[in-house]
């Protein structure tokens, strides 16, 4: 489950961002690229929870600063 | 039949061959208002553009021409709206010029011109007509000033002067006829798509729009749209207000 | 040539049909009476369908919604939770997330005051009151717009007041909330706006509902001398601002407060 997860957020961060799905990977942090704004975070966290029918808690959203953060807090909601 | 926003709302609505005003005019129509059509000249294309909102709309739309800053052209047209067994109920002056220059390069006729035509005009226009809304019970005078007329923009000291001052009077207006029924607002546009942008420079007009929290330009259609909550009885409760239409400046 | 890029993400032009909420789809809070139950049923009327959240369960506004959804062909559907609980919010927040159709209006109706001169306020009164009239609208404001980012388009509409603009004598926690609601709505306008999010405020001023029934008369009477109009404003005339900012007559208002004030001087 954990790899389906990895390769469907990846989608999502691809899609979201507008990033190619191979410049993916853990290390990947919020403002590290210019995609990845903080505008940018607010339509990826909504697509993130569109994606996974969660709903993200403002203290996780915050939290959410790479993408292995981000495998971590969609888990917690699964 | 759902009743329009609307219905039962004959109004008056200054400069309507083009920009904000021609919109105005469709979109009053659109939502069921009879409407007597200001321009300055009357023009075949003017007329069947009239006629044919008419009958798309099932309404009356008459074309009422006549030059703003003729004292005596104003009074007779405002004898003919008389006649007419529709009562004004809404007024909207939104007729006006501009001329873009900095203060010290301002012409004194250039000021003058645009204090006549944006100001006074539209002032003794709306003594007319809140004389009759005045004996009818009740109407609404929406005005349209600009953006321009609260923040001071430079480049625009006679025009945000010119407006500023038909902001003002409105809102002295709306406090000594709101006890007959009458409500006064202004609505502040920023920056519009029409003619009158033509006189900033591209590099002023995106940087501007860039400003805006909503990221674009207004369009005549977003201006009208408030034109018509103001004129309707969504509003009924609001008077002496400034509604700025700007995308969030 | 500018071209305007908010138009590319225009929906078919809704106002096509003669309502102007056609098949939008709104949550507004405090819908048990006053403010919030005219809003609601001038949303039906207008054509949107409603979240409307309340409270706590009641029959009455069961059978009100019912009859609101029966007579204009939308759904209205009840939502109850308690404003102080977070996780009460989250889950109602939650269960509109599920429902799957698109947020496209948030309205901040719900709201309460705790009138005491500023000699006479607690602090455990002034928390209370922020709770209800500012956490909570913040915090189910945040799920909502989050949901909104989806289709880039949305509308929140907060429902302050003309205390929050002017200060009123005995309303000390009830204005500061407002204030701060208001400061609010400006602030998200202009981080929300990008994403085609229009923020809006209403400030009502003196209305006809169960707030100022308990008003000594002589101090209704005094302000309602101050306005314009020369009357108190009835709860529709509020709801009819409202419904207006939810409108895409609107479209190119952010950030501003309207006062519902009867011209209050």
């Amino acid at each position: 489950m954990i790899d389906d997860n990895h390769t469907k957020l990846a989608a999502v961060f691809s899609e979201a961002l507008g990033v190619d799905v191979g410049t993916i990977n853990d290390e990947l942090s919020y403002n590290s690229i210019p995609e990845w704004d903080s505008v940018a975070h607010m339509a990826l966290v909504a697509a993130i929870e569109e994606a996974f029918d969660i709903m993200i808690d403002t203290e996780d959203v915050i939290d959410m600063s790479n993408f292995a953060k981000a495998k971590e807090i969609v888990r917690k909601y699964q | 039949m759902t009743q329009r926003l609307l219905d039962g709302k004959n109004a008056l609505i200054t400069g309507c061959t083009r920009g904000i005003g021609k919109s105005m005019l469709e979109e009053f129509a659109r939502n069921g208002a009879n409407v007597w059509a200001h321009a300055r000249q009357l023009t075949e294309e003017f007329e069947a553009r009239c006629a044919a909102l008419s009958s798309q709309h099932n309404v009356n739309i008459t074309p009422l021409c006549f030059d703003l800053i003729n004292k005596d052209d104003m009074k007779s047209a405002v004898k003919l709206l008389q006649k007419s067994e529709n009562r004004i109920n809404v007024l909207v002056n939104n007729a006006g010029i501009t001329y873009n220059a900095l203060h010290q390069l301002t012409a004194e006729a250039s000021l003058r011109e645009q204090m006549e035509v944006n100001f006074i005009a539209p002032f003794l226009l709306t003594q007319h007509i809140v004389k009759l809304m005045l004996r009818h019970g009740g109407g609404s005078v929406v005005n349209v000033a600009s953006s321009a007329a609260l923040d001071g923009n430079p480049g625009r000291s006679a025009y945000g002067a010119s407006k500023a001052a038909l902001l003002c009077a409105t809102r002295a207006l709306s406090r000594e006829v709101g006890l007959q029924g009458v409500r006064a607002n202004v609505i502040a546009p920023g920056v519009t798509q029409t003619d009158m942008i033509g006189s900033m420079t591209d590099t002023v007009v995106n940087e501007t729009v860039a400003g805006t929290d909503l990221r674009r330009i207004g369009l005549p259609r977003d201006i009208a749209g408030v034109a018509v909550y103001l004129a309707s009885d969504l509003s009924g409760y609001v008077t002496g207000q400034v509604l700025r239409v700007d995308g969030g400046m | 040539m500018l071209v305007p890029s908010a138009c590319k993400n225009t929906l078919p032009n809704t106002l096509e049909s003669t309502l102007i909420l056609n098949q939008k789809n709104a949550v507004i809070t405090g819908c048990l009476r006053g403010i919030g139950r005219e809003t609601l049923a001038l949303f039906a009327e207008q054509g949107a369908n409603v979240w409307a959240c309340a409270q706590a369960a009641d029959e009455e506004f069961e059978s009100f919604c019912g009859e609101l959804a029966a007579k204009h062909g939308g759904w209205v559907k009840p939502i109850y939770f308690d404003l102080t609980d977070n996780d009460a919010i989250k889950g109602a927040m939650r269960s509109i997330q599920m429902d799957k159709k698109p947020v496209d209006c948030l309205v901040n109706v719900a709201g309460l005051t705790r009138d005491a001169l500023v000699h006479m306020t607690t602090m455990d009164q002034l928390r209370q009151v922020f709770d209800v009239n500012l956490f909570a609208q913040v915090l189910i404001t945040q799920y909502l717009t989050k949901l909104m980012v989806r289709q880039k388009r949305g509308c929140v509409i907060n429902v302050a007041s003309i205390s929050g603009l002017d200060g009123n004598a005995g309303q000390l926690s009830y204005s500061a909330s407002k204030a701060a609601l208001i400061g609010v709505t400006k602030t998200l306008s202009r981080e929300l706006g990008e994403l085609g999010i229009r923020v809006n405020a209403v400030a009502p001023g003196v209305i006809d509902t169960e707030m100022n029934a308990i008003v000594p008369r002589d101090i209704l009477a005094s302000r309602v001398s101050r306005t314009s109009l020369g009357r108190l404003g009835g709860p529709r005339e509020v709801a009819g601002t409202i419904a207006f900012l939810a409108s895409d007559l609107s479209e190119y208002m952010t950030g501003q407060v309207i006062r519902i004030d009867g011209g209050m001087n």
